[in-house]
């Protein structure tokens, strides 16, 4: 067999995706009250345009910022709002929200009259993806339509769609990716054209054949949509490995993708770019993947921006065997949860629950230079020696070491035979380095 | 359903199957060949040997580590491993008390003591050997006899078969066959380095150790050695070179974490090896390498740091 694009380092964690790549998307029910965070997405935070006591409809704009970093938020539900008040969210930090109490019966989202999409204008489509509230859904969730400005110095001729899915468990882009394949590629092709690029990149792992033959029998009418299969290896789809898998451009540290003229949106942001420019749907809804070992019946569910995991666990039979870890976002990189009560968010991928069997805890220990880590680490850096200068807090070491280029994947402490969580360290260093830079 | 059992750690959350412990274990069942070898060649002598030095090796790290109030880590089995190195490394006969110096010196002083912030620099097995190596011999010029006491190191007085290279063999030299397989004095562990490679084919296949050291050390000998002069086969076959290149100069705290300080790490070592047995002393070479080997490691470390990830090497 040939071998398959990839990149550098990384690694081959378990990826258990059969226990919910076959199951088709249904709708999770709509709960009680949906709690909306005014920020969801790295910028600026909103400001409530409601107040307690306000009818709302589905889909209405509830936050708004001035600032351009930001993306405004939209009402899950039709309903009344109840609350405007500080909630923690899925990291535990507490972030004002809009609590709806919903109707009990909702309406249906209606469509607005279908627009020539071929006719649409770059200035038009990063105004749609921006009224939309169109974040990057794969976890990040930076607001779309600063990533379709790149600086005019810097021209992008390849939009890339992370199809990936690298991290384990998750397969909600994979299911969409089946059930929307002519949304998806004509939302790619939106991407394209608000940054005036030549061509679009799906990059599909190897485990997901079905997908990447839907899309190019999909793509084979489009000459400027290709489809590419990499390698199924952990972190493919981190933006700077995807674009050296699919391209060899290597973009440069403490540089953004449009350096090198690239721009990589996901699966779920190209859809939801679509869903707004096609039927004027804002993001308020998202697909995501409720699994694991802990999930009675595993699903993908389109879920409302707000749902708290209660609901999701619910509509999937309730837990199984003896949860231990309860995690927002994918194993690799998503946030573990005291509770059932964090609310969904647009840049939610899944909620995954791990038994106690499959969950190992071991306890940190000293580091034994065994250069597992070092190995691992798709960006090259020395996690090791992060670790160790943050241990004895020398901040100007850590960098050295690299602690800002690490987008923390986690690969390191994977594979770390002493259980060191060099993530943890690392953004402790990062926010050091920060506060010692502003002085 | 009762969610009390929630842990809440921060990511990732999914962990591969490496162990420290499983990886000191896989280095025991390594170590297993020779030291059987070695216990069919000198029986209750090698015995009790690895007896005391395993014993005292990790008595004086749970002492330790008691002392110094830090966190007993006797299950991960490094003291373990430390002490039978430290019997391989050694004569058979040798008094008791000597042992439990080396291994004093081996755990208390370079593994605790010189580590300071949070590694040694120093293999503790090898820095015990020398310290009593080196000690003994010392001695042995006021004292008449090897090693701190008397009924000190009687096995290094027989012909090693690197004595044979030095002194111009005289006598019967062994065969390459014999130094795979047979007992051929100076350390316990110099009975046949078959049973070394055994081990160190383990460790390979287990991934414990990767190829760069053992592969780099053993090329520049044997390669190094023709140069000189000398029987490069012998010079790898004989004495410590195979348990040095495999068991010690790849102790993960004491070697080069990147790939290519590590291929200088083999060279430096290799190097020394060869210089010193053509023109220093016959024994001891490879313990004496290593040891000069490890003093470079931080220095490797930073010469060799990886190139980030879309860096450009200022021009
Ligand atoms: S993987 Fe863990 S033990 Fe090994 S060098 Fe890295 S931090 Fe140290
Ligand atoms: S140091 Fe950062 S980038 Fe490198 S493997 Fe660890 S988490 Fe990933």
């Amino acid at each position: 067999m040939a071998e398959l694009k990839t990149f550098k380092g990384g690694i081959h964690p378990p990826y258990n995706k059969e226990l919910a790549s076959g199951k088709a998307i249904k709708e999770a029910p709509v709960p009680r009250e949906v709690v909306i965070p005014l920020q969801q997405h790295i910028g600026a935070p909103c400001e409530p345009l409601v107040s307690e006591g306000d009818r709302v409809e589905l889909g209405q704009k509830i936050g708004e910022a001035q600032a351009f970093v930001s993306a405004p938020v939209h009402s899950s539900v039709a309903g009344t709002v109840k609350a405007i008040t500080e909630v923690a969210n899925f990291t535990g930090a507490k972030v004002k929200s809009v609590v709806i109490e919903a109707d009990p019966s909702q309406p249906e989202f209606s469509k607005k009259p279908g627009k020539d999409l071929e006719a649409l204008t770059a200035e038009e489509i990063r105004e749609i993806a921006k009224e939309a509230g169109l974040v990057g859904m794969g976890g990040a969730a930076f607001p779309t339509h600063v990533k379709l400005s790149p600086p005019a110095d810097k021209p992008v001729d390849t939009v890339i769609i992370n199809a990936c899915e690298c991290e384990p468990f998750l397969t909600c882009d994979h299911r969409l990716m089946l059930e929307r394949t002519d949304d998806l590629v004509a939302g790619a092709r939106l991407l394209k054209a608000a940054v005036g690029a030549s061509k679009v990149i799906f990059g599909v792992e190897a485990n997901k054949m079905d997908a990447a033959d839907a899309l190019r029998s999909r793509a084979s009418s489009y000459p400027d949509v290709e489809v590419e299969i990499l390698e199924v290896k952990y972190p493919e789809g981190a933006e700077k490995m995807l674009i050296f898998a699919l391209t060899g451009r290597k973009v440069p540290p403490g540089k953004l993708p449009s350096e090198v003229g690239c721009l990589v949106q996901n699966v779920g942001t190209a859809l939801a770019l679509y869903e707004a420019a096609a039927w004027g749907k804002p993001l308020y809804e998202r697909v995501l993947t409720v699994t694991g070992p802990g999930v009675r019946e595993p699903a993908n569910l389109m879920a409302r921006i707000g749902t708290p995991i209660a609901t999701l666990i619910e509509a999937c039979g309730g837990f199984v065997g003896n949860p231990v870890k309860l995690i927002m976002g994918g194993p690799m990189t998503g946030w573990a949860q005291p509770d059932t009560s964090a609310a969904v968010v647009k840049g939610t991928s899944g909620v995954v629950v791990l038994t106690s069997d499959v969950v190992d805890l071991g306890e940190e220990g000293e580091c034994v230079r065994c250069g597992k880590c070092v190995d691992a680490c798709p960006m090259f850096l020395s996690p090791n020696f992060i670790v160790q200068a943050a241990k004895r807090g020398q901040w100007d070491k850590a960098e050295m070491w690299g602690a800002l280029d690490c987008f923390e994947c986690g690969c390191c402490s994977y594979e770390c035979p002493a259980y060191i969580p060099h993530v943890d360290y690392v953004r402790k260093a990062k926010a050091e380095i920060a506060a010692l830079k502003k002085k | 359903m009762a969610l009390d059992n929630l842990v809440v750690t921060p990511p990732p959350h999914l962990k591969s199957k490496e162990q420290t412990a499983i990886a000191m274990r896989d280095v025991l069942i390594a170590l297993a060949p020779i030291s059987i070898a070695a216990l069919v060649a000198f029986t209750y002598n090698a015995l009790f040997n690895m007896a005391v030095c395993v014993g005292s090796a990790m008595f004086f790290e749970w002492a330790v580590r008691k002392m110094r109030k830090k966190k007993v880590t006797l299950s991960d089995g490094s003291a373990a491993v430390t002490g039978l190195l430290l019997a391989l490394l050694l004569p058979a006969k040798i008094h008791w008390l000597n042992m439990i110096i080396a291994s004093f010196v081996a755990v208390v002083i370079a593994k605790e003591l010189l580590g300071g912030l949070g590694r040694n620099l120093f293999n503790p097995a090898l820095f015990g050997f020398v310290f009593i190596w080196i000690g003994s011999g010392f001695l042995a010029s006021w004292t008449g006899h090897l090693g701190f006491l008397p009924g000190g190191f009687d096995g290094v007085q027989a012909a090693t078969p690197l004595a044979y290279l030095k002194q111009g063999l005289e006598g019967p030299v062994p065969s390459y066959a014999a130094l795979l397989f047979a007992n051929y004095g100076g350390a316990i562990s110099e009975v046949g380095c078959f049973w070394v490679l055994l081990g160190g084919g383990y460790l390979l296949y287990r991934k414990v150790i990767n190829w760069v050291i053992p592969t780099t050390i053993l090329a520049t000998v044997f390669i190094l050695a023709y140069i000189l002069g000398s029987d490069g086969l012998y010079q790898i076959l004989a004495g410590g070179v195979m348990l040095g290149a495999f068991f010690m100069a790849t102790d993960w705290v004491t070697s080069p974490i990147n790939r290519w300080g590590q291929v200088v790490f083999g060279l430096i070592i290799g190097i020394l090896i060869v210089l010193i047995r053509v023109y220093g002393a016959p024994s001891g070479a490879v313990a004496y390498s290593i040891l000069i080997g490890n003093a470079f490691v931080p220095l490797l470390d930073k010469v060799f740091k990886p190139k980030r990830f879309g860096e450009v090497v200022a021009a």
